[in-house]
């Protein structure tokens, strides 16, 4: 029961109680061929938002720059809500928190609607498939070539900064290729661009056709082949691995159990879906020194709180300010390296709104937020807050319980780990009676510090 | 069941159990001040350097921004080539009372011209090539410094703690008000938990969640507290940040443990009708530091104290179409203090004929400025805080 809790926390956003009566019965075998009953079937692209063009903006007035950039900043805000709304609910959750982890792996700024869900769809097509194409795809990705200046990459005057980020983050790390296979790796991608309509352009005549050496071998690569060589390398596989380990099952690395994995990504030639089921399948997985031990990312918290407490955001922005006060905006990660999680999510003022959070959405918390002012960005103010909370499946759940069996059958959903003081909660909360000590008893468990773990 | 119903209901028994001597509260008794104190101000959005300390002898300047320019009339004369904006007239006395210290040209190699990016590199210290998640102060306060422990050691005005007073190991601490920040963690649900038992495992990430709330409760009496002990009756102007610097004074005069104060004014993001718009905040930047500093001497305090001032960027030599200007490189950084050891001007003004691209060329790196305030008036290890080596500077 506790194994396939831990499953439903790492592998997707947590448990929705309507669920739980029947997970809670399953094997651990079916649970996971559940999980991945999905996996395999094409990932149903997202609609492209409107192309805003670019043409022209250099003559519009300071006004209507900015009339063009809200718009902008409002269509940005839609993909970037209805994927935490989607996180909440899907049906294929795996494919969600897999896209959610590429995302923070390829870290990267979108600048449009159109352009975040474009890189969304590469992510979600080849989240649970395999790691060359992905990488082809990110590579060719309009939003990443903007933001790691591919663009200006031209066989004159070559950037290296895509170059350099696709070994140091995307695939090798640091200590494993030299500042010369830098250079020569951009000079194989030189001509990947895009062009005014956010769309993937190969610029032939940018594109440097002569003799590279990459990595000890020479040739008239392109980029696809630095891609593949770089495949070639153990390293790649191994650096993956140790980034999907301390991902989704702990910060704390396990160098044999990582050695093996590498190994046997490598030798499946990067099928990301066939490492994820076995480590899944593994005992490891579910040993007690990995259960409930990671801080929930700021998505990962709202996400898991709609799913189980069935919440409506009717409003973007409220997701938005959401996302900005507690230190995790999708689509807009500090930098190329990703958001760097675990305890830099906590200071005093994320930790004191995480613990308030609960209070927040049953309107009890005397609390007031005020983001920092950011150029470039609309203020967004904590009285716009607009959310609605629906227990009905929590009472559901309870319903013909006593009132201690209610309250360990709700911790039993909402926490992967209880505080030695349970027991003493549920007593205290004996004065209140029906679903007034549900309710209570929900705000309390996800009030815990040990609701912020999974 | 309305909000009094679920608070009293809510509200439990301190039973005060064991609790593991590691989730207690920072060591009791009114911990006072050491030394010396710096305060920083951060102003968000890139402001204008050249029309903030005006070049006005260059006639450069004035063909470059024909809507723009400060007319030299009005330039407040400081040195005979360089004058602050007439807004700022309430701190010239400072500058003539040697308690400035101007800077030209500060920034740093390969400039980026984005606020977030550029803002993440003056916050974290890094290189423009280099990505890291902590702040300078933040390493400060790593670098064990004296009574560094205390969160409210590193306080930051705001509701949300910027990166650069976020370390490796420890986080300065964000407040916007005392009182509200007390309700904040007045919730006697929250209260209960940091009275009760628990597993004592100092790695587990669960202990540090409830050290964090322990630490934060105790923190944010005590700055509740020490915010009582003295009232000022110096007038500041009423926004935002006048409200901040009053705060601050209050706290410093209260002999507060807080060794550096951290403050942000935004909207320098100038792109059109800079003019009356950066007037005004420099205005409001200029009446609050006034206020500050008369009352900080008012109890013999401003010797004690470094204020510095800087932006993430400046911006462009040429004014643009909108009577604005756009995203720039480098700027000039501000310092008063009650004993600077170099006053006035720090070193030549702008050279606005060798530009790169539009753009002025740095002469000094933001990081000599850390490197001067972290050896020199905190007595911290620049060098592993910076991670490398950054000449000081001699105003301090």
């Amino acid at each position: 029961m506790e194994k396939i809790k831990h499953l439903f926390g790492r592998a997707g956003f947590g448990l929705a109680p309507a669920e739980w009566p029947t997970l809670k019965e399953q094997t651990l075998a079916a649970a996971v061929d559940e999980l991945f009953s999905k996996v395999g079937q094409t990932a149903s692209p997202l609609i492209l938002p409107e192309i805003v063009s670019e043409e022209g903006v250099k003559m519009l007035s300071e006004e209507e720059k900015q009339a063009a950039r809200k718009l902008n900043q409002e269509r940005l805000w839609a993909v970037n809500a209805d994927w935490v709304r989607r996180m909440a609910s899907s049906e294929n959750p795996l494919l969600e928190r897999m896209t959610l982890f590429w995302h923070g792996h390829f870290a990267c700024k979108s600048n449009t609607g159109r352009m975040a869900v474009q890189q969304l769809n590469v992510l979600r097509q080849h989240a649970l498939g395999s790691f060359r194409e992905l990488l082809l795809g990110i590579a060719r990705d309009p939003s990443m070539i903007r933001y790691l200046n591919n663009q200006q990459n031209k066989k004159e005057q070559p950037n290296e900064n895509f170059a350099r980020e696709l070994m140091e983050l995307f695939t090798i790390g640091r200590g494993h290729y030299s500042e010369n296979d830098i250079k020569e790796a951009a000079r194989a991608f030189t001509g990947w661009s895009s062009n005014l309509q956010g769309e993937y352009v190969f610029r032939s005549r940018q594109h440097d056709d002569g003799r590279k050496t990459f990595m000890g071998k020479t040739g008239a690569f392109n980029g696809t082949d630095i891609i593949d060589i770089l495949l070639e390398q153990k390293q790649t596989a191994a650096f993956i691995v140790r980034r999907i380990y301390r991902y989704f099952v702990n910060e704390k690395v396990d160098e044999d159990i990582v050695a093996d994995l590498s190994r046997r990504f490598y030798e499946s030639d990067y099928h990301i879906g066939q490492l994820m089921r076995y480590i899944f399948e593994s005992d490891w997985f579910y040993a007690p020194a990995n259960l409930g031990v990671k801080i929930k990312s700021p998505v990962e918290l709202l996400a898991g709180m709609i799913r189980s407490m069935d919440m409506q955001f009717p409003q973007n922005h409220s997701i938005l300010f959401l996302e900005r006060a507690l230190g995790q905006v999708l689509f807009n990660p500090p930098n190329v390296a990703g958001w760097p999680g675990s305890r830099t999510w906590i200071d005093n003022s994320t930790l004191m709104l995480r613990l308030n959070l609960a209070g927040l959405f049953f309107k009890v918390a005397d609390i007031a937020f005020d983001l920092k002012e950011e150029p470039e960005t609309t203020k967004l103010a904590m009285n716009q807050l607009d959310v609605s909370v629906n227990l009905a499946s929590f009472y559901q759940l309870c319903q013909g319980k006593s009132q201690l069996e209610q309250f360990d059958l709700l911790a039993e959903v909402l926490l992967q780990k209880s505080p030695v003081f349970l027991k003493e909660l549920a007593q205290k909360n004996q004065r209140l009676s029906g679903d007034d000590f549900i309710k209570l008893s929900v705000m309390q468990l996800c009030s815990l510090p040990e609701f912020q773990m999974c | 069941m309305n909000r009094r119903n679920f608070l009293k209901n809510s509200a439990l028994a301190s039973s005060s159990l064991l609790v593991p001597t590691f989730l207690h509260a920072l060591p009791g008794g009114k911990g006072s001040r050491t030394e010396k104190i710096l305060v920083v101000i951060q102003l968000s959005g890139g402001n204008d350097g050249l029309n903030t300390l005006i070049p006005f002898r260059n006639d450069l300047y004035y063909q470059n921004r024909p809507r723009l320019a400060v007319p030299a009339m009005e330039v407040l004369d400081l040195n005979g080539e360089l004058g602050l904006n007439p807004a700022m007239a309430s701190i010239r006395h400072l500058y003539d009372q040697g308690e400035m210290c101007l800077i030209n040209s500060v920034g740093y190699p390969n400039p980026d011209r984005s606020h977030f990016r550029s803002m993440d590199i003056w916050q974290s210290g890094s290189g423009s090539s280099e990505y890291w998640s902590s702040g300078w102060l933040g390493r400060y306060l790593d670098s064990d410094c004296l009574a560094c422990e205390k969160p409210y050691h590193l306080l930051e005005f705001s509701d949300q703690l910027s990166m650069a007073v976020k370390g490796e190991q420890r986080n300065g601490f964000a407040m916007s008000d005392p009182k509200k920040m007390k309700r904040s963690v007045d919730n006697p649900f929250l209260t209960s938990l940091s009275q009760r038992q628990h597993e004592a495992d100092h790695d587990d990430h669960v202990a540090y969640l409830y050290k964090v709330l322990i630490d934060t409760q105790y923190s944010a009496q005590y700055l509740l507290d020490q915010s009582k002990v003295y009232a000022s009756s110096v007038s500041y102007p009423n926004t935002p940040f006048g409200r901040d610097l009053k705060q601050m004074a209050e706290l410093i005069t209260a002999d507060s443990d807080i060794k550096v104060y951290y403050v942000s004014l935004g909207g320098f993001d100038t792109h059109a009708n800079q003019r009356g718009r950066q007037d005004r905040l420099l205005q409001q930047y200029a009446e609050g530091l006034s206020a500050f500093v008369q009352d900080l001497k008012k109890n013999n305090l401003f010797q004690d104290t470094l204020i510095l001032t800087f932006s993430e960027f400046g911006r462009r030599v040429q004014q643009n179409a909108s009577g604005g200007t756009d995203h720039g490189t480098a700027n000039n950084v501000f310092l008063m203090g009650g004993s600077l050891k170099k006053a006035g001007s720090y070193n030549t003004a702008p050279d606005l004929m060798t530009l790169d691209n539009g753009d002025l060329l740095y002469q000094v790196d933001f990081r000599q400025v850390y490197a001067t305030i972290l050896e020199k008036w905190l007595n911290a290890d620049a060098s592993l805080i910076l991670r490398g080596e950054f000449a000081p500077m001699s105003w301090v």
